[in-house]
């Protein structure tokens, strides 16, 4: 192979060159940006989910009380029992468990959504510890509230007061902007989840419905390993049974509703048709330009220039080609990508797993939990996109080559 | 003095679907010969030259050239044969537009393991033989028609060839450039003493030749 031969033809070439390197790097261009896009989805459904340091919810859809006096159960979230939180942490790929109890609890003066959370668990609601924005976190074994910072605004309540709750009184340590955390079992009070219990233990109506024992809870938070989210979900399904509501980001992708968030295949398909088209593309101006070039190779094989002399020399400068268009193809995929962080994206939070009566105000609206999309391109699938653009250099080369370089120099070099 | 036989083609055959273009010639060539096959147009005399020099494999028949049979080489064989035996020079000059002309007189070493200085000395001297010193980084596309020709006269000696192999090298220039690139060639025939087989239909290019070969429907007739 001879680089200053390489060099010239492509520079004196330079309109089929560049014309193949576009052909390429848009390809190489969209095959990252597809790929890319579909993960920042990915990404995406996991927010809810991770904010409040989980990737997988569950829960148990239940009746709906008869009365709605006292403490009862939100429809969507019953009795979790503590023999099924215990096989919940036996799963395999399962690294943690949060539990919560979360309440409607209906005095006579007003409407409260409560929730029990596990103080110390950093899986779990608890990660509104740095939500606080008056006063202090709940401590552990303590009867006291945080109040979450709208609710305090609605009934004038101050850090200090006391809050009768389901009959009970707990002091106010601190107002929480719930707000500024997850989204997902979102509540006006927030108590430590031993307190919760003895509220649920002693509410006949709600054990009317579900029976509840002290160790029993409703919600659960579960932090697996990423790559064993999809196992460890399918057995949470099989402990839970028929009512069992298993929420994970795959769940959230589907309600994104974007084709990229819908289905891996889609992506793989589109990558495939975008590589494909950029690989006809490459291999059709290559094409041309070596069938153009016949005389020229029968020139070199005239003066001795052996069958391997010539592949690789054709080789050679389609590699050329292709790694200039995999960086820019590259270069295209960043700059896109860098604009496409702009896209904002609503993530709806099913009303299941953040419920509140409808009667009250705001009960039935959409929550939504709304994040820039966060495209990168991550360094393997750059490297991949780089790699097949070589390769795919390398093979429409090596296959022109091999075809052109079978000609016969007598046969294109017979004069006019 | 006594020359010794560098070529020898005998009783070469070519068939081109069912049509025979070279129909059993044989002839030999001594080295430091200039030689001229004169014919019509359709003759057979370019196929001929193409089989003599290893461009094309006979239908049937042997060539000899330096000792080495060529016949029954491979593709690859035959391409380093010509490279390290015969020189070419094209009608039309055949040089590749997007090289220099130092870089087109060098192209057949490209495959050989040699520096690139080497290289370039050696494709410089040979222009400067050719009078085209002040000529060598210009493209194809910047030189009259003669000068590419000289640049093809030069790529043809840059291997030392044992023969040179000329298809109607004047029938693309004007008869004043013609009859300069015919005294180049019989200076290098007389001074380098390298054997030239030239194809050529014009009677008065035929002349320079020491011994002309005349070619009538694929036959040699003297």
């Amino acid at each position: 192979m001879d680089l200053r031969y390489l060099l010239k033809e492509l520079y004196y070439q330079r309109r089929r060159t560049l014309a193949s390197i576009f052909g390429l790097s848009i390809g190489i261009a969209l095959l990252i940006i597809l790929n890319a896009l579909s993960m920042a989805y990915r990404e995406a459904a996991r927010s809810p989910l991770k904010e409040i340091g989980a990737d997988i919810t569950v829960q148990r859809a239940g009746d709906v009380p008869e009365e709605l006096t006292g403490a009862v159960f939100p429809c969507s979230a019953v009795t979790i029992r503590k023999e099924e939180v215990d096989k919940v942490q036996a799963i395999a790929g399962v690294q943690g468990v949060g539990r919560g109890l979360l309440l409607w609890v209906f005095d006579p003066d007003r409407a409260t959504i409560a929730l029990g959370i596990e103080t110390e668990n950093p899986i779990g609601p608890a990660i509104l510890r740095s939500s606080i924005t008056e006063g202090r976190f709940l401590e552990d074994g303590k009867p006291e509230a945080l109040v979450e910072v709208a609710f305090a605004r609605q009934f004038g309540i101050r850090v200090g007061d006391t809050l009768p709750l389901a009959g009970r009184k707990f002091p106010v340590v601190g107002i929480v902007d719930a707000s500024r955390a997850a989204k997902i079992a979102v509540a006006n009070v927030y108590l430590p989840l031993r307190e919760m219990q003895e509220v649920a233990v002693s509410s006949r109506q709600l054990q009317s419905v579900s029976p509840f024992d002290p160790e029993d809870v409703n919600l659960l938070f579960v932090k697996a390993e990423q790559e064993r989210i999809r196992d460890v979900a399918t057995s949470l399904r099989e402990i839970m049974g028929k009512k069992g509501q298993v929420a994970t980001p795959d769940s959230f992708l589907k309600l994104l509703g974007s084709l990229f968030a819908l289905s891996e295949k889609f992506t793989m398909a589109a990558s495939l048709i975008a590589i494909l088209v950029a690989a006809l593309v490459a291999f059709k101006t290559m094409a041309g330009n070596v069938a153009e070039r016949a005389r020229e190779i029968g020139v070199l094989k005239a003066v001795g220039w052996a069958h391997r002399n010539v592949v690789a020399q054709l080789m050679a400068e389609s590699v050329t080609q292709s790694i200039v268009a995999g960086i820019l193809g590259l270069l295209i995929a960043l700059a896109a990508a860098m604009g496409l962080r702009f896209m904002q994206v609503s993530i709806p939070i099913p009303w299941e797993m953040s419920p509140t009566p409808h009667f009250l105000p705001g009960g039935g609206d959409q929550i939504f939990k709304t994040l820039q999309l966060p495209v990168y391109i991550p360094r393997s699938l750059a490297a991949f996109a780089m790699l097949l653009s070589i390769v795919i250099g390398g093979m429409t080369g090596g296959l022109l080559g091999r075809h052109i370089s079978r000609i016969k120099p007598s046969e294109v070099l017979r004069h006019e | 003095m006594s020359r010794s036989t560098i070529l020898v083609g005998e009783n070469l055959k070519k068939n081109y679907n069912g049509l025979q273009v070279v129909k059993g010639v044989s002839l030999a060539m001594e080295a430091g010969e200039f030689v001229s096959l004169v014919g019509k147009s359709g003759c057979g005399k370019t196929t001929l030259l193409s089989i003599l020099s290893g461009l094309e494999r006979p239908t049937e028949g042997k060539v000899t050239l330096n000792g080495k049979e060529s016949t029954g080489a491979s593709e690859d064989e035959l391409a380093l044969f010509r490279r390290e035996n015969v020189g070419f020079i094209f009608q039309s000059f055949n040089l590749i537009p997007t090289l220099c002309a130092w870089e087109n007189v060098a192209l057949p070493l490209f495959p050989v393991k040699m520096a690139k200085g080497q290289m370039r000395k050696r494709a410089t001297e040979l222009l400067e033989m050719m009078e085209m010193g002040r000529r060598l980084n210009h493209l194809p596309s910047a030189l009259s028609g003669g000068e590419k020709q000289r640049v093809a006269i030069a790529r043809a000696l840059v291997n030392r060839p044992k023969v040179i192999f000329a298809d109607e090298p004047t029938g693309n220039l004007d008869s004043g450039t013609g009859e300069a690139i015919m005294d180049i060639l019989s200076r290098l025939n007389r001074e380098e003493n390298v054997a030239i087989m030239m194809v050529t239909h014009d009677p008065e290019v035929a002349k320079k030749a020491e011994r002309v070969i005349r070619m009538h429907d694929g036959e040699v007739l003297s």
